[in-house]
């Protein structure tokens, strides 16, 4: 049987991933290498969280 | 083993039907707030209709909303911002992709999208890939020209991100890419029904090469219905000796809905992505129930550059009584996309949905896969003429096979047709969207 999935705790790095890669882009204002590829970054992460933050947020006030 | 999974999203695609309802919702009421925010040409819309951001609360108020159809989508255009006018709901330069229709029905609307949108759209096609049974191993070839068409450019890129090996068949010629196919032993394609059916007629006839023979053995389906059509899928499946299975995606929407590997003659709608609402195609009554066929009205929950948000596609589809063995609770469509609301036509005062014919043609085993309908007038009243070719070695059996084909139209059309029989290689051939429907009492009348 698999193991149950904890969305919280996934949930939980996908948002922590998502703060660090916004720090990343502030931090490449003047650094186009950087800051493109933290873009980049940026729209994986949010297929992640449409595909599990999404889920979990359902009983939440908008 | 992560290839052992059975699905793309193992919590998205089992959700209890209750809580698709409140994901559906809730990013409903996100969109909206988007679109409004950041578009003036759906901000002005939903003002005209006395609805804020705030007024959407439940699935009774989403129908309150204020359609959007292709030709609204045409007007914008060419405006100011160049070219997509006021739909834009992103600052230009974060546009990463153009895009357009195919203009079939008039024409084409261009499409935006950011590098988010295409992250998106290649989700939307890993959830179909991955249900289809494309794995790393597999070798995808796909034979599409890469152009301005969206057609199959979400599906490299989601067939990329399961990690398959992808061969772009680009520029190639049939005759090319078969060879191709043929010399890195593919596993799986995608195309449209019609190119799926020449490139067999092709290999066999061109290059005496069995089709069944190569390594194919899944194709995934677009931009037509046929795949959903039993007799036109049986054919697909012979010839090739693959599984073929249907999509159903569009430029200004994205893709949809996809066939699983349970073949359950129908195609799952992803719900978690997209909300899918039918509309009766004379009054307009919202249909819940299934068997009840409707035109599709449907948004995209997620796109961001150019929201769809109850689109009026004119797709006639249907829900279908049944779940799927497969497990996923996304709902079925019956049957897939059965036509389009703007290809039924009135004949000798009779509704004609052009895929009915190809169910009969393609259902006898005497017949070539490709046919042409010419609608005219003699005086008042309607006639219909369907040619065919008949497959070399059956020549003999012309009477027996028009007999069967009118049989076989009258059941599934109500109409009496007029069958003509070309040789074999006669009729026109398409590399895409085929166009066998010509209605010619619409000439010099129609110039939508």
């Amino acid at each position: 049987m698999d193991d149950p999935i904890d969305l919280n705790s996934i949930n939980a790095k996908i948002q922590g991933i998502k703060k660090t890669t916004e720090e990343l882009k502030h931090l490449g204002y003047n650094f186009p290498a950087l800051s493109r590829n933290a873009d980049r970054i940026l729209a994986s992460i949010k297929m992640l969280e449409i595909n599990i933050t999404d889920c979990i947020d359902l009983d939440s006030p908008e | 083993m992560i290839a052992d999974q059975k699905y793309w999203n193992p919590v998205l695609e089992t959700l209890p039907r209750e809580r698709i309802r409140d994901l559906q919702l809730k990013k409903f009421k996100r969109i909206f707030q988007w679109a409004y925010d950041h578009s003036e040409f759906h901000r002005n819309l939903y003002q005209k209709a006395g609805l804020g951001p705030g007024d959407i609360r439940s699935f009774e108020d989403i129908r309150r909303v204020p359609k959007v159809e292709k030709a609204m989508m045409r007007e914008i255009q060419c405006k100011d911002p160049f070219p997509y006018g006021d739909a834009l709901c992103v600052p230009l330069e974060e546009v990463t992709a153009f895009r357009q229709t195919s203009g079939t029905t008039g024409q084409p609307v261009y499409q935006p999208d950011t590098w988010q949108d295409w992250e998106w759209w290649a989700e939307c096609w890993s959830y179909i890939l991955w249900a289809q049974g494309y794995r790393a191993k597999d070798r995808v070839f796909i034979p599409f020209g890469y152009n301005v068409f969206v057609a199959f450019w979400a599906g490299h890129y989601a067939a990329e991100k399961i990690g398959c090996e992808v061969i772009p068949g680009g520029v190639l010629d049939t005759q090319a890419r078969i060879l191709k196919i043929k010399e890195l032993r593919a596993t799986a394609m995608m195309a449209t029904p019609t190119y799926i059916l020449g490139m067999a007629d092709t290999a066999r006839n061109k290059l005496g090469i069995e089709p069944s023979e190569l390594s194919i053995n899944k194709i995934t389906c677009a931009g037509e219905p046929g795949a959903s059509i039993p007799s036109t899928k049986k054919r697909m499946e012979t010839a090739w000796g693959a599984r073929v299975y249907d999509h159903a995606g569009a430029t200004e929407i994205g893709a949809w809905s996809y066939e699983c590997r349970n073949q359950p003659g129908g195609i799952h709608v992803n719900e978690a992505f997209f909300l899918v609402e039918i509309e009766d195609l004379q009054t307009g009554e919202f249909i819940q129930e299934p068997g009840r066929r409707g035109k599709m009205i449907i948004t995209a929950l997620d796109r961001q550059a150019q929201p769809c948000i109850r689109f009026d596609a004119k797709d006639v589809i249907e829900w279908d009584p049944n779940s799927c063995d497969c497990g996923r609770t996304f709902r079925l469509i019956k049957g897939g996309v059965l036509g389009r609301s703007d290809d039924i036509t009135k004949v000798k005062g009779v509704l004609l949905a052009p895929a009915a014919i190809e169910a009969a043609v393609r259902g006898i085993d005497g017949l070539g896969d490709e046919y042409e309908v010419v609608v005219d007038k003699l005086g008042d009243m309607d006639r219909i003429k369907l040619k065919v070719e008949l497959i070399p070695g059956s020549e003999d059996s012309a009477k027996a096979i028009e007999a069967q084909l009118k049989d076989q139209l009258r059941l599934k059309t109500n109409l009496a047709f007029r069958i003509e029989f070309y040789d074999y290689g006669r009729l026109p051939r398409y590399e895409v969207k085929a166009k066998r429907f010509k209605d010619l009492r619409k000439k010099n009348t129609n110039n939508k």
